[in-house]
């Protein structure tokens, strides 16, 4: 095995293993889990938070009108 | 009464006015630029026997006004929004976020300036003199460290996928350019430098430059463009964070591979664009995936399509994106390459991605701002309309006349007769594209004519708003003055 | 802490050093190579670097802009050898700050250009292209017979590009070293310290323009057009040699 890695011509089947793995690794942790899922998925609604905090009543009103033109 | 004056004051929306009213007038020369060298390709006494406005001269200005000037205004414009908003945070320094504007303004004047008197280094998209790649060195440092200190001010613990974006192009536009444009400046007041690599290193150095200031000025930066203003446009969060993690680390790993496509078929080593040309293909993959995450944004509110003109332009920017992901692959095969390449084809293919997505993701994001920056209403949402019709026409006309041009030009090239000569001259090919390079023209003309009708609605826009404040301000001076008396 | 995405999300300097990370590693893998593997430049003769009036003909043709329209690379298809000549070699450039290979072919390659035309041809040609080939698109370049040439800071330019690796002799040894590697005459030319003597004499060596009473801008460009893709003798080596280095 050793052996195997010390070689140089090894190099590329070798990088395209780690890829791969940390490819397939990055996917499955991302997709899989419920709880996971759902907390990752909860961060899609940062755009939307300062209209709430910066807006108070008026501030949102008013983008939501200004969309319509 | 509402708060009007809450985000003008917890925000610094100066700096992104600057570079916004920048961008449209960088846009505007920009285009008009690349619009009069079509025409000079296409009526080459347009070129006058004027140095400072003969082709070779005004393609660096035409490329550099648009990338450097209207795309990276837009990027710095949209980054400093983007990275307040979402961290509800100002700005970092005022002061510095002040010197990246005028440091980057002044480098793009001095620039093309530089160019039509003859001052170039001579490489694609980075013929900037050596000074002025000092000075843009400076620039990006601040730009960096005015966003990065911006991100630490944030006021809740996540950072927002537009800002990895924007992040990944600061990052790497800053590799790119510091190790493109080593080079030995002449003297201390010549203005010319020779590049520290030569020949086929210098090639690769090239490419790996020109290829990802495509994938990371013109693409990443723009999809963290698109992860904000789209969902903001549509009012309702992006389709899936978690394909947007995957989009992410997928085009930040691969893009910096695929730059030696350029050079199939060179005096390169094979396998070097061989490899570039297998992840370019891979590349399709989180392309696509952004794509898809940006369109299904919509999902469920198709009939925004219909009523809201900005939108229109977000998707329509994602549909072109979509498009020229697949056209480039597709072009980066050696096969394909070996007639698309020197040709039109490839001007029709950057075009789709710099009008089609960039340009128009950049439009679209720019209707969503510039109300809320002024906070007011768009003068006119029908002009918005009329746009974008401009601009999709231009665009239609522009990539079909490049095809017809570019792949009429490669079988011609290639093409032998019967006792197995060459079956037409170069100038042949040239004469054949004299019409493709007129249609061009004229489609080049559609798509400023919008940035026209675009800069006026933002003009008029601007003077309502300006109009509306006053007349807030005398209303509220008079109650004062009514409660004093 | 726990190793999750969201540990990336919520510290920006982690951020930051895996971007950096991951957009390292394809330049990293694709252009350190070239730098080091010899087999990316071709054993070949011939090759050597610019004379002071070429250099400063190739300065004057990246100062217009001509890479825009021009190529100067001919790949290995047989419509190109045909219509350009042997196709493009790496060493042929190896001494080009920056390389000039272009990326579209608005004009035809000029990679062989050298010699194919006469000097009379080129100098009509740059002045008013329509004069010798009418359908042509290409600008009128009538301020290279007007322009003269400029060739004062020709040994500083010669200076910087020692710096970067070509070699231009400067002392004796340098001056010995190219004479072994490249015979005297073409030693003479490289030599730093007799830079403007040769510019001049190259200048008059032949007619470039058509004027020799005048060293203009034009001098130098049809010098520099003429020696493009002449320096390896083809006839030299064998069919087949030079796609071992492919």
């Amino acid at each position: 095995m050793l052996e195997w890695l010390s070689k140089m011509e090894h190099t590329k089947p070798l990088a395209l293993v780690i890829f791969v793995v940390v490819f397939v690794g990055i996917l499955l942790y991302v997709f899989t889990g419920k709880k996971r899922s759902k907390r990752l998925e909860s961060y899609k609604n940062i755009p939307f938070l300062d209209d709430e905090s910066a807006g108070e009543s008026g501030g949102e009103q008013k983008d939501k009108g200004s969309q319509d033109g | 009464m509402a708060h009007p004056a809450a985000a003008t004051t917890q925000y610094n929306y100066d700096i992104i006015k600057k570079f916004a009213v920048m961008a449209l007038v960088w846009g505007l020369l920009g285009m008009s630029a690349g619009t009069y060298i079509a025409a000079e390709l296409a009526f080459p006494f347009l070129n006058f026997d004027i140095a400072e406005i003969t082709f070779g001269r005004l393609r660096p200005v035409h490329t550099t006004l648009v990338i450097f000037g209207f795309g990276g205004s837009a990027l710095f414009a949209t980054s400093y929004y983007v990275v307040q908003r979402t961290s509800q945070a100002r700005l970092a320094s005022d002061m510095m976020a002040n010197l990246t504007f005028w440091g980057w303004q002044l480098s793009v004047l001095v620039g093309v300036i530089g160019y039509m008197n003859g001052i170039s280094e001579g490489k694609e998209y980075a013929e900037f003199p050596w000074y002025v790649d000092l000075l843009i060195t400076v620039t990006w440092v601040l730009y960096f460290l005015v966003f990065v200190l911006t991100l630490r001010r944030r006021s809740q613990p996540h950072i927002y996928v537009a800002n990895w974006f924007y992040l990944a192009f600061i990052l790497a536009t800053a590799i790119l350019h510091i190790f493109r444009n080593l080079s030995v400046p002449v003297g201390l007041f010549n203005t010319t430098s020779y590049s520290l690599y030569s020949g086929v290193q210098d090639a690769m150095v090239q490419w790996w430059y020109g290829h990802n200031a495509v994938g990371f000025f013109l693409t990443a930066a723009f999809l963290g463009m698109m992860y904000y203003f789209v969902p903001k446009q549509a009012g309702r969060p992006i389709y899936s964070y978690r394909l947007s993690i995957i989009h992410f680390w997928a085009l930040a790993f691969m893009y910096m591979w695929v730059g030696g496509h350029h050079l199939h078929w060179t005096a390169l080593p094979d396998w070097t664009s061989s490899l570039a040309a297998a992840f370019s293909i891979l590349l399709l993959l989180p392309s696509w995936g952004g794509m898809i995450n940006g369109i299904m944004t919509l999902s469920g509110a198709w009939e925004k399509l219909r009523t809201d003109p900005i939108m229109l332009f977000l998707i329509t920017s994602l549909s072109f994106y979509g498009m020229s992901t697949f056209e480039g692959p597709m072009m980066s095969l050696k096969s394909v390459n070996a007639l698309s390449h020197y040709t039109d084809w490839t001007i029709g293919h950057v075009h789709s991605g710099a009008l089609g997505w960039v340009a128009m993701i950049s439009f679209g994001s720019f209707y969503h701002l510039i109300p809320r920056l002024w906070e007011t209403r768009l003068y006119s949402v029908r002009l918005v309309y009329v746009h974008f019709w401009l601009a999709t026409i231009g665009i239609v006309l522009y990539i079909a006349s490049m095809w017809v041009s570019g792949i009429g030009q490669g079988l011609m090239l290639r093409a032998f007769d019967d006792y197995g000569n060459l079956a037409y001259t170069f100038i042949e090919s040239v004469v054949f594209m004299h019409w493709p390079l007129v249609v061009r023209m004229i489609g080049g003309m559609f798509f400023v004519s919008g940035v026209v009708v675009m800069a006026f609605n933002v003009l008029m826009t601007v003077r309502m708003a300006k109009i509306e404040q006053a007349a807030l301000e005398a209303k509220i001076a008079a109650k004062l003055a009514k409660a004093g008396v | 802490m726990k190793l999750s995405h969201e540990s990336i999300e919520i510290n920006a300097g982690l951020m930051i050093v895996l971007t950096l990370i991951a957009i390292s590693i394809g330049g990293l893998v694709e252009i350190v190579p070239l730098f080091y593997i010899k087999d990316t430049i071709e054993k070949v003769d011939g090759v050597r670097p610019y004379t002071p009036l070429e250099q400063r003909g190739r300065d004057i043709f990246i100062r217009e802009g001509c890479y825009t329209c021009h190529s100067q690379m001919i790949r290995p298809f047989r419509d190109e050898d045909m219509r350009y000549g042997h196709y493009s070699l790496a060493a042929e450039s190896k001494y080009d700050h920056p390389f000039q290979w272009g990326s579209k072919r608005t004009g035809p390659d000029l990679a062989r250009v050298g010699r194919k035309y006469s000097n009379a041809w080129h100098t009509q040609h740059l002045n008013n292209p329509r004069d010798v080939v009418p359908e042509s698109i290409m600008p009128n370049y009538p301020w290279l017979l007007r322009n003269e040439l400029d060739y004062a800071d020709v040994a500083d330019r010669m200076r910087a590009l020692k710096l970067t690796g070509v070699p231009y002799s400067e002392s004796e040894e340098e001056y010995q070293a190219n004479v072994e590697q490249f015979g005297k005459p073409i030693a003479d030319q490289l030599d730093i310290n007799t830079a403007e003597k040769n510019l001049l004499a190259q200048a008059q060596a032949e007619d470039w323009d058509g004027d020799r009473s005048r060293l203009t801008e034009m001098d130098a460009l049809v010098a520099y057009l003429q020696v493009l893709g002449t320096m390896v003798d083809f006839s030299k080596y064998d069919e087949g040699y030079f796609a071992e280095f492919r």
